[in-house]
């Protein structure tokens, strides 16, 4: 018994020791992406290559995705509001549910799947060909060179791709629209304009935010736990990912309890 | 250049340099690869792009330049594990040089260029960066000094 509450015991202490060191780590990155000096020459290099691998090369997956998601969900949320005769609630259903709910969870699934693991396995493997070394002997600032770069591309990548998730997903809806209720374009605008909150935007934006950040730091300090051993590759790629994942229902259960309570 | 008996001595004697020059340190070593996700021309731009804040296009200009200098045009879009030994060293020593006032240092140069005979390539490929380098300093055993054509004890 009492050695089950040593367990107990052991593992909060372990894990409330992770989060605070996560969580001091957040804060120094993110009072760096403020200062002018994060963004000299090499970071700016940095900043437009992350954007690059992130934003536009999932394009045409992402836009795939989008195009499929939008034709099924709207089919079926239009059919049923037809059904029940609840036309009225269509705006809410789609700007509460479908912009703040579904975008920024298949956005960031989609990131996470993608760039969180390839930015956990660049770098350990910098770590264990002992680059991460090489940068430090040159006096380069691996917060201003590395880290800082790759999560303000997470945002950025973020907030962009959700968003145009969004306008693929409503612009389908539109065709949907014409197609079953017969309404026009500025019926189904004027629909979606009156049940647009400014507060759930703002949530909505900031969830993004938040998404990107930690969905690119988390796998950057688990890359960085990697020892000078090739095997510790894999395990710090897995741990990272289970962390990111994690993350991922943590800001989704509270960005949900602000929204709603 | 400084030799030493043992490889302990060896480290702890660079370990000491590099602390004290650590601000205008150029180290050419096996302990500091080039990046492996960056082409040559990034790896050696890298230092003055950080430090300097230099522009991509004047750094892209500059490297261009210098590896015209050294005849090694062929490897600027080459990534670490496509250069030959040779060409490796060629991209570190660079990449050393772009520190500002340079206090270069070579840390077991036969280490990397394990197919080199003699140091007459080495003094030679020195030469060719001395315009950019402020001091340049070997750390090697001793049992190497006749490989560098030094038969005195450890020296300076």
């Amino acid at each position: 018994m009492i050695s089950a509450i040593e367990q107990i015991g052991r593992v909060t202490l372990r894990t409330s020791s992770s989060v605070g060191d996560t969580l001091s780590f957040a804060a120094r990155v993110f009072l760096r992406m403020f200062e002018r000096r994060s963004y000299n020459s090499a970071s700016r290099m940095v900043l437009i290559n992350q954007i690059y691998f992130t934003s536009v090369q999932i394009l045409p997956l992402f836009l795939f995705v989008a195009v499929i998601f939008g034709a099924i969900v709207n089919g079926m949320v239009f059919q049923l509001i037809k059904k029940i005769g609840q036309t009225d609630y269509l705006g809410r259903l789609l700007m509460g549910f479908v912009v703040t709910e579904i975008s920024p969870f298949v956005t960031v699934l989609l990131i996470a799947l993608r760039s969180s693991s390839a930015i956990n396995a660049e770098i350990a493997v910098m770590k264990v060909n002992r680059e991460i070394s090489t940068l430090e002997i040159f006096n380069i600032d691996l917060i201003d060179y590395l880290f800082v770069p790759r999560v303000l591309n997470g945002i950025l990548s973020m907030v962009f791709l959700s968003s145009l998730f969004s306008l693929v997903f409503l612009s389908i809806g539109l065709f949907v629209s014409i197609v079953i209720f017969g309404t026009g374009a500025d019926a189904y605008i004027d629909t979606l304009l009156r049940s647009a909150s400014l507060l759930d935007m703002i949530i909505v934006w900031f969830k993004c935010a938040a998404f990107g950040f930690f969905i690119t730091l988390i796998p950057i300090i688990l890359g960085m736990n990697a020892s000078q051993e090739l095997t510790s590759i894999p395990v710090a790629v897995l741990n990272g990912m289970v962390k990111v994942f994690s993350a991922i229902i943590i800001i989704e259960v509270l960005s949900s309890i602000v929204r709603f309570i | 250049m400084r030799f030493f008996e043992s490889e302990e001595e060896l480290q702890e004697k660079l370990r000491d340099f590099i602390t004290a020059h650590k601000s205008r340190l150029g180290l050419v070593s096996l302990e500091a690869p080039l990046i492996s996700n960056l082409p040559v021309w990034s790896n050696i731009a890298l230092i003055r792009q950080y430090h300097q804040n230099m522009s991509w296009h004047e750094a892209k200009i500059t490297i261009d330049r210098l590896l015209h200098r050294m005849g090694m045009d062929s490897i600027a879009e080459k990534r670490n594990p496509s250069l030959t030994k040779e060409e490796r060293f060629y991209a570190m020593l660079l990449r050393a040089a772009m520190v500002q006032d340079a206090v270069l240092v070579l840390d077991k140069p036969f280490g990397i260029l394990t197919n080199l005979r003699d140091g007459h390539f080495l003094m030679h490929i020195l030469e060719k960066v001395d315009d950019l380098i402020a001091e340049a300093h070997i750390f090697d055993y001793s049992w190497a000094k006749e490989r560098y054509g030094v038969t005195a004890d450890a020296e300076d």
